[in-house]
């Protein structure tokens, strides 16, 4: 301000007096502060990184040392170490019939809940912005009690609905014409039983999907659509090469999130199935609880989470770096 | 987030306003009827979407004979309280919702006050081993818990922490760190740095830094980062079901075992769920903004 006012004079006090001083004291200062900076945050780190590293970090070893051995009851009670097995539970693992199938059951549940919600979320979000306000605000409020509902009592109501002689869905379906659903079992059939299950997570996964792709499209400028609908572009043609690609980065990051979240599937299943999951509804995270849990086979067990985590491991690197790209960023 | 969401649709409302006026041929695709079957279907979809929500409350309040007909009554014939009445005074049901507190409370605070200062040296200091640690606390957020629950059981088990309040809390703050530090360092991040240095010169220490500017200022984000450990602590089951006998577990685990110990008391089980689930949900609607936010950081700036 002083230099719009008096041109010449004060500016060229201004530099020496201004700036010099302050890099002055700082050049000593410096060396003197980053070595408390270096001290310092390292002792604010430290409780977090002690709890991190000795009850996941600990664990994480320890799981791996376990599918290694061979842990069984009786280990447990008498606190004796485990006898080695080496590559023992691996191969039984990974020669069972009975794991693939549950492999495969998980990763096409993945693949397909994800493909529907994150879908059915786009969707609703792109909805969202043609709609009135009032039936947006509508729409959030519904999604928010959703969203908000303990993944336990979500699947809860959804067997009570399904409920074979009680439940509001067969009744519905059975005021349909021509359709018989009267105390309809909707588990019998797993390919019925995983309609359900899937419908469940894709009830509950939505929200979140179309509220922050909402989010993300309040991002996207109006001048390019309306340039784009001037030059001629239909809404098609505009939400293929203008919306989606700026909205591409947060696909990624709630598709990922999703994957990892539906991948480790284990509460529907086990509420839906009265914590006694059959074989046909056991997914990876249900199958190895149960070879611990249910049947004392902790050392298989952890096998199997050391398998599920290798899996795993692709997708959660890519979402790593996605996140350690913006924590970089601010 | 409600908030959030109107504002930009309140503008975005008022631009289509002016729009007809203004530039009427940009709303191509805009017909009357189309806009008509939008809304329609906007409304369908949260009516489908609540439809579950409203059923739990309207099984709530039927008495008993109601609960199980085969036509069931869209609204309650008879309304009554007495399935929140029976939920209240089945057994372990008060004693599991003060378990599920100490819990949730203990892990709540620890997690807070060891996040606070981690997320503190991440945000604010450039040093030797910073990334490496913003990698663990991103890392370990994607270990399946699950897959963690057979050594950690079998450690809490040697410890004599099983069938304790206190190993779950202690389970329960790890579980809860990852995403405190996160969450808190971008809290800490968003305070310019010139505050601090003002500060500095003016002679404050360090640590005087950090207790008159920065918490002060992290005080919102602190409270919407505790409100979502308590809301992930509190609907925690699996863990605390595994580790501790009935006695010493929450309400959630309490749900779970009413569902497969009384199979057809659908009515009294619909109103502890609806009890269980009302913290939570008040908390979720409160701090809901901050919930997104937190899971998908700048991916919108990209």
């Amino acid at each position: 301000m002083h230099a719009v006012d008096s041109p010449t004079t004060p500016k060229s006090p201004a530099p020496p007096g201004g700036v010099t001083p302050h890099r002055a004291g700082r050049r000593p200062g410096r060396p003197r502060r980053r070595l408390g900076d270096q001290r310092t945050p390292w002792l604010l780190s430290l409780p977090a990184l002690a709890v991190l590293v000795g009850l996941l970090g600990y664990p994480l070893y320890r799981m791996v040392v376990l599918s290694f051995q061979n842990m069984r009851l009786r280990e447990l009670l008498t606190g004796r170490t485990p006898p080695w097995v080496g590559f023992d539970q691996y191969t039984k693992v990974l020669t069972d019939p009975v794991f693939w199938t549950v492999v495969r059951r998980t990763v096409v549940f993945t693949v397909v809940s994800v493909l529907i919600s994150v879908l059915l979320g786009l969707a609703i979000a792109l909805l969202m912005r043609r709609v009135h306000r009032r039936v947006r605000l509508f729409m959030i409020i519904a999604m928010m009690f959703v969203w908000a509902l303990p993944q336990l009592v979500a699947a809860q109501i959804f067997k009570w609905m399904t409920d074979a002689d009680f439940g509001v869905v067969n009744y519905l379906i059975d005021k349909l014409p021509f359709v018989e659903f009267k105390n309809h079992s909707w588990f019998l059939s797993p390919t019925q039983g995983w309609i359900v299950i899937t419908a469940l997570v894709v009830w509950a996964g939505v929200p979140f999907l179309a509220i922050t792709l909402n989010a993300g499209l309040t991002q996207v400028p109006k001048e390019l659509l309306e340039a784009a609908t001037v030059d001629g572009a239909g809404p098609w043609q505009a939400l293929r090469s203008i919306t989606l690609p700026i909205l591409r980065p947060l696909i990624v990051i709630v598709t990922t999130l999703s994957v990892i979240w539906n991948f480790g599937l284990f509460t529907q299943p086990w509420v839906l199935r009265d914590s006694k999951v059959e074989a046909e509804y056991q997914t990876l995270a249900t199958y190895s609880f149960t070879q611990a849990f249910g049947r004392s086979n902790y050392s298989l067990g952890s096998a199997i989470s050391v398998v599920t985590v290798l899996l795993m491991l692709g997708v959660m690197a890519f979402y790593i770096r996605q996140m350690f790209k913006i924590g970089e960023v601010d | 987030m409600v908030a959030t969401a109107t504002r930009p649709g309140r503008a975005f409302a008022r631009k289509r306003k002016q729009a007809p006026d203004a530039e009427g041929t940009v709303t191509v695709g805009r017909s009357k009827s189309a806009t008509f079957f939008a809304n329609l279907a906007g409304i369908v979809f949260s009516i489908i979407m609540l439809f579950p929500v409203y059923w739990v409350i309207n099984t709530s309040f039927k008495p008993g004979p109601e609960v199980l007909q085969f036509t069931p009554s869209f609204l309650p014939e008879h309304p009554t309280l007495d399935n929140f009445i029976s939920a209240f005074k089945a057994p372990l049901f008060l004693q599991d919702m003060l378990n599920g507190l100490i819990v949730t409370v203990l892990a709540v605070l620890g997690a807070l006050v060891v996040g606070f200062m981690a997320a503190l040296a991440i945000a604010r200091f450039q040093f030797y081993g910073r990334k490496a640690i913003i990698l663990i606390v991103l890392a370990v957020q994607l270990v399946p818990f699950l897959a963690l629950l057979i050594p950690l059981f079998l450690m809490l088990q040697k410890a004599d922490l099983t069938d304790s309040l206190i190993g779950v809390s202690i389970t329960y703050l790890v579980l809860l760190l990852p995403y405190t530090v996160w969450t808190l360092r971008g809290f800490i991040a968003g305070i310019p740095r010139e505050l601090d240095e003002a500060a500095l010169i003016d002679g404050c220490s360090r640590f005087q830094v950090f207790w008159r500017i920065i918490l002060p200022l992290t005080g919102p984000g602190l409270v919407a980062t505790s409100v979502y450990g308590f809301i992930q602590a509190w609907n925690e089951f699996i863990i605390i079901n595994t580790l501790n006998s009935p006695e010493k577990q929450n309400l959630m685990a309490w749900l779970l075992q009413n569902q497969t110990n009384r199979g057809t008391a659908w009515g009294p089980l619909m109103a502890g769920a609806i009890i269980t689930s009302l913290p939570v949900v008040i908390f979720f609607l409160a701090i809901q903004r901050n919930i997104a936010a937190g899971l998908t950081a700048g991916a919108v700036k990209g």
